[in-house]
């Protein structure tokens, strides 16, 4: 019988519901110190003092690290715009500038505050208008001098890059349309939350680190160790833990690099945690953003043409922020056709702590912009808000203004209709202080490389050699371990798979843009061929038959149709390890680009969407007139994913991606005061969804399987969280009968906008 | 006999208790202000319990004190030391059956990246013990102390939902 399809449960289920799965947090080694940072307290200044002597005084401390004891070069993930240690000037609040081991973690801290700092405070850039104004004072002064990574890309002052696109066409579509359609739309920072916080321990013996981390990317912490310490990446191990949630924001190199110089200094193995306000102010998360568009627009409601200009807050470091510039081009019309269209997006830098990846990156504010800015030009038209999108909706051989053709678009279409199916549009959003929002869009599938290596034990059982992870998804527990098991017939119970360790197992990109299940699932679906071509080779010498009559079942092998003949896989195992040696295979796979138009845009580093997949959300919410409380009545997700290779996985992830989906729509924002701090600093100020908050979503699982995909399958995980604040959004400015532009949609803005309404 | 030790700079006595866990009792030198949760994880081994925000705001230290769901983060050791406290490690058998619960929050898809996971379970088996047989809202405010960022929660409730009333 087939495991594809079917609902297994995750293999690390039992010992995570007992407490004995061991996070990095639960690591402790032999003779282990304990690390603190001593971080900055303000957002921008000098640093004109900085005394460790009086925390050495301690006994209980081993070292005190700054920035005369590390790399001075500049680090990062596509520019060095980074130092391990602030040397002269501090950018954000939470910039570390020392770092300290000692006994226990008290007493670390306790050293940490007796460091001697004095900072010359500067005025923060904090706002993005102002800090691309010309004129504006820089955040780095010395940007210029910042070397790239690899090949460089736009960028000038406080632009840390830029994408432009300007297509021919958009003047002459604005200067003939009947209707232009104008919105600005804001949307504030939202931190991961991950309930595990940051933490790594480090050792350091002949010449080499190990670091183990509860990490996305365990490879990623390999190449940007090296790069920080200025050591080739073999001189480093990253070793793999249980993942206490992560959601982008265990992707980049983090505090890796500040217990690897303190085991290398004290020769002891050094392990560092982060406090929760500590992860929460330093944590890189999504960006706020502004989003300024226009639209040309036909009387029937066509887009004739669109601008769109995109200001993303990088914080004081790059990051990822100018790849996610690519979004605006490759979201400009969202789930729809839009003309010719001029996008400009530019990553900022301010003096904030430096945001990064999460969950539906910068797409979450894209699309509440396209899809609200849409609600927008059907009011003016006076068309229904569903039809203006069915008369604009893609079909099958459209193009994103990447020009990437997508050959299956029309799945957008039955999405819609399976909604409209489960609950009728006209029937929706009916009565006073209730409303109901539609939103769409395409998402893509990362393409990055991964591989795994399979091996029959002696006792008939599979191993499975990976470095991809499990970061809470299933991907692995669930996906990567149900295509293993169904190559080889075995029952899901029977495959181990291997923790990450990047000694042991070759390249993988990690756990981002719900790549694991298709990527890593095609790596095994090759090994499993090959491993299943010697087991059938020895197997056919064993039972005197042809390799091609032979089928694998439940563990065993036999002559097709004839089940007295079959012999266990581990007789076949044994048989072959002690005669032509153990049996494997091996795998790789990585996903081509799809054709898009290089010359459409500069400074395009994201430039296209790979296995695209589709989606439509529709919210029905109630406000409350006096209170200013949102309450979702329903929600309903109808989204395409291939294959289900696990059902109650996919339906799992979309439950999850929805209520992270709420939370940024509704309950979550850091607040960035003009000191260029953090207003909200702890899990009690930053609210994040509870269960009472949260509605059991209604999911429809729409399967077109992908060739390229393993039994099918396209990634699932990250895309439930994009469309959710468009269609909240929609459904609360339908419920109070007033746009909604900024998210999250606090009380204060519900009342706001009823006031709005009311005049 | 309690003893003298320098912390940070300042003479502090340590205070020697009993602590009952999970129906063993542990002699403990505790330090003034010491928490459960730290005695549980750094001195007990006990590393089930998890320190997600150390202001009881994320219920991963969730443990039982007399059978009530308490923030293991908050409590002073000093005053839970007359109390029997019931840990994750203690629900079930260890190495062997999953409590009833524990089993259907495997099933059910409760359990994701799974840090949250040893909270949830605590919480719900006082839940469990208190009224077997919850409505939704009832679980769902049950859990309003317990924070579960990858879920979305149905997963939990449905985990509760099916085997409320002691059946399935």
């Amino acid at each position: 019988m087939s495991v594809i399809g079917t609902s297994t449960v995750r293999t690390d289920g039992s010992s995570k519901v007992r407490g004995d799965a061991v996070y990095t947090v639960d690591i402790g080694l032999p003779g282990m110190l304990h690390a603190s940072l001593l971080r900055s307290p303000v957002a921008a200044g000098q640093i004109t003092r900085l005394d460790p002597s009086k925390a050495l005084e301690s006994p209980e401390v081993w070292s005190v690290i700054t920035a005369a004891d590390a790399p001075s070069h500049r680090h990062g993930l596509i520019i060095g715009d980074q130092r391990i240690l602030a040397s002269r000037r501090v950018a954000f609040e939470g910039e570390p500038i020392a770092a300290i081991a000692a006994e226990t973690p008290r007493a670390a801290r306790a050293a940490a505050a007796t460091i001697e700092l004095a900072i010359d405070e500067e005025d923060p850039i904090v706002d993005l208008d102002l800090a691309v104004a010309e004129g504006a004072r820089l955040v780095h002064p010395d940007w210029a001098t910042f070397r790239p990574v690899g090949d460089d890309f736009p960028r000038q002052g406080n632009v840390a890059g830029e994408l432009l696109s300007d297509p021919p066409g958009v003047d002459d579509a604005f200067a003939r349309a009947p209707l232009v359609v104008e919105d600005e739309y804001r949307a504030g920072r939202q931190y991961q939350a991950y309930l595990e916080p940051k933490a790594v321990v480090a050792e350091y013996e002949s010449g080499r680190y190990t670091i183990h981390v509860s990490h996305q990317f365990p490879f990623n912490v390999r190449d940007r160790l090296a790069a920080a310490l200025a050591v080739r990446p073999s001189a480093i191990r990253v070793v793999g833990h249980h993942i206490g949630g992560g959601f982008g924001a265990k992707l980049d190199l983090g505090i890796e690099p500040h217990a690897a110089l303190l085991a290398r200094a004290t020769g002891r193995s050094v392990k560092l945690v982060q406090d929760r306000t500590e992860d929460l102010i330093t944590c890189p998360s999504r960006e706020n953003g502004v989003v300024r568009i226009r639209s040309a627009v036909g009387a029937d409601g066509t887009i004739l043409a669109r601008e769109i200009d995109v200001l993303m807050d990088a914080g004081a470091a790059a990051g990822d922020t100018p790849i996610l510039c690519s979004l605006p081009l490759l979201l400009a019309g969202g789930a729809y056709k839009v003309g010719p269209t001029r996008v400009r997006a530019r990553a900022v830098y301010t003096n904030t702590a430096p945001t990064g990846a999460f969950r539906g990156v910068s797409g979450t504010y894209l699309v509440f912009a396209v899809e609200s800015h849409m609600d927008h030009i059907a009011a003016e038209l006076g068309i229904d808000r569903r039809e203006l999108r069915l008369r604009n909706l893609m079909e099958d051989g459209d193009r994103l203004r990447n020009g990437q053709e997508l050959p299956d678009a029309s799945i957008l279409r039955e999405a819609f209709t399976r909604v409209e199916e489960m609950t009728p549009w006209a029937n929706t959003g009916l009565g006073t202080y209730r409303g109901v929002g539609i939103s769409a869009t395409v998402w893509l599938t990362n393409p990055m490389p991964g591989s795994a290596v399979l091996k029959l034990h002696e006792d008939g059982t599979l191993g499975v050699v990976t470095a991809a992870t499990d970061n809470g998804s299933g991907a692995v527990t669930m996906g990567v371990i149900q295509i293993a098991a169904e190559q080889l017939g075995l029952h899901p119970d029977d495959v181990v798979v291997t923790m990450p360790d990047t000694d042991t197992a070759a390249y993988d990109a990690g756990s981002q843009g719900s790549r694991t299940t298709h990527i890593v699932g095609r790596a095994v679906e090759a090994a499993g061929a090959e491993l299943r071509t010697k087991v059938l080779r020895t197997a056919g010498e064993m039972l005197e038959a042809a390799p091609e009559d032979l089928e694998l079942v439940a563990g065993s092998v036999g002559v097709r149709g004839v089940p007295d003949s079959r012999i266990p896989l581990a007789d076949v195992a044994k048989e072959a390890t002690f005669s032509v040696g153990p049996l494997s295979g091996s795998g790789s796979y990585a996903t081509i680009l799809p054709g898009y138009d290089p010359s459409c845009a500069s400074g395009m580093l994201f430039p296209a969407f790979p296995t695209p997949t589709y989606h439509v959300h529709l919210a029905e919410v109630e406000v409350d007139p006096v209170t200013g409380n949102v309450t979702i009545l329903r929600y309903i997700v109808a989204q395409e994913v291939g294959r289900a290779i696990n059902p109650d996985g996919v339906w799992g992830q979309i439950q999850g991606g929805v209520a992270q989906g709420l939370g940024y729509a509704l309950y979550e924002g850091l607040q960035i005061g003009a000191d260029g701090r953090y207003q909200q600093r702890t899990l009690e100020s930053y609210r994040l969804p509870i269960a009472p908050d949260i509605p059991r979503v209604e999911v429809i699982i729409l399967e077109h399987p992908d060739p390229a995909g393993p039994f099918g399958a396209k990634g699932v995980a990250e895309p439930p969280v994009v469309p959710v604040a468009a269609a909240v959004a929609n459904a609360v400015a339908d419920a109070v009968g007033a746009p909604i532009t900024s998210i999250p949609i606090t009380p204060n803005d519900v009342l706001d906008a009823l006031e709005r309404a009311a005049r | 006999m309690p003893w003298i030790s320098v912390d940070a700079g300042r003479w502090v006595a340590d205070v020697e208790l009993s602590l009952s866990v999970n129906g063993r009792s542990h002699p403990i030198d505790a330090e003034p202000g010491e928490t459960l949760l730290h005695v549980l994880r750094e001195r007990l081994g006990l590393t089930g319990a998890k320190e997600g925000c150390s202001e009881g705001e994320c219920g991963a230290c969730t443990v039982l004190v007399g059978g009530r769901p308490m923030d293991s983060c908050l409590l002073a050791v000093h005053s839970v030391a007359g109390s029997e406290i019931t840990t994750i490690e203690g629900v079930g058998e260890p190495g062997g059956a999953l409590s009833p619960l524990q089993e259907a929050m495997v099933r059910a898809g409760g359990v994701q990246c799974g840090f949250c996971t040893p909270g949830f379970v605590m919480t719900l088996t006082a839940l469990l013990a208190d009224q077997p047989n919850p409505a939704e809202d009832d679980i769902r405010r049950a859990l309003a102390g317990n924070i579960c960022r990858c879920t979305g929660y149905a997963q939990i409730v449905d985990a509760v939902l099916t085997i409320a009333g002691g059946g399935r």
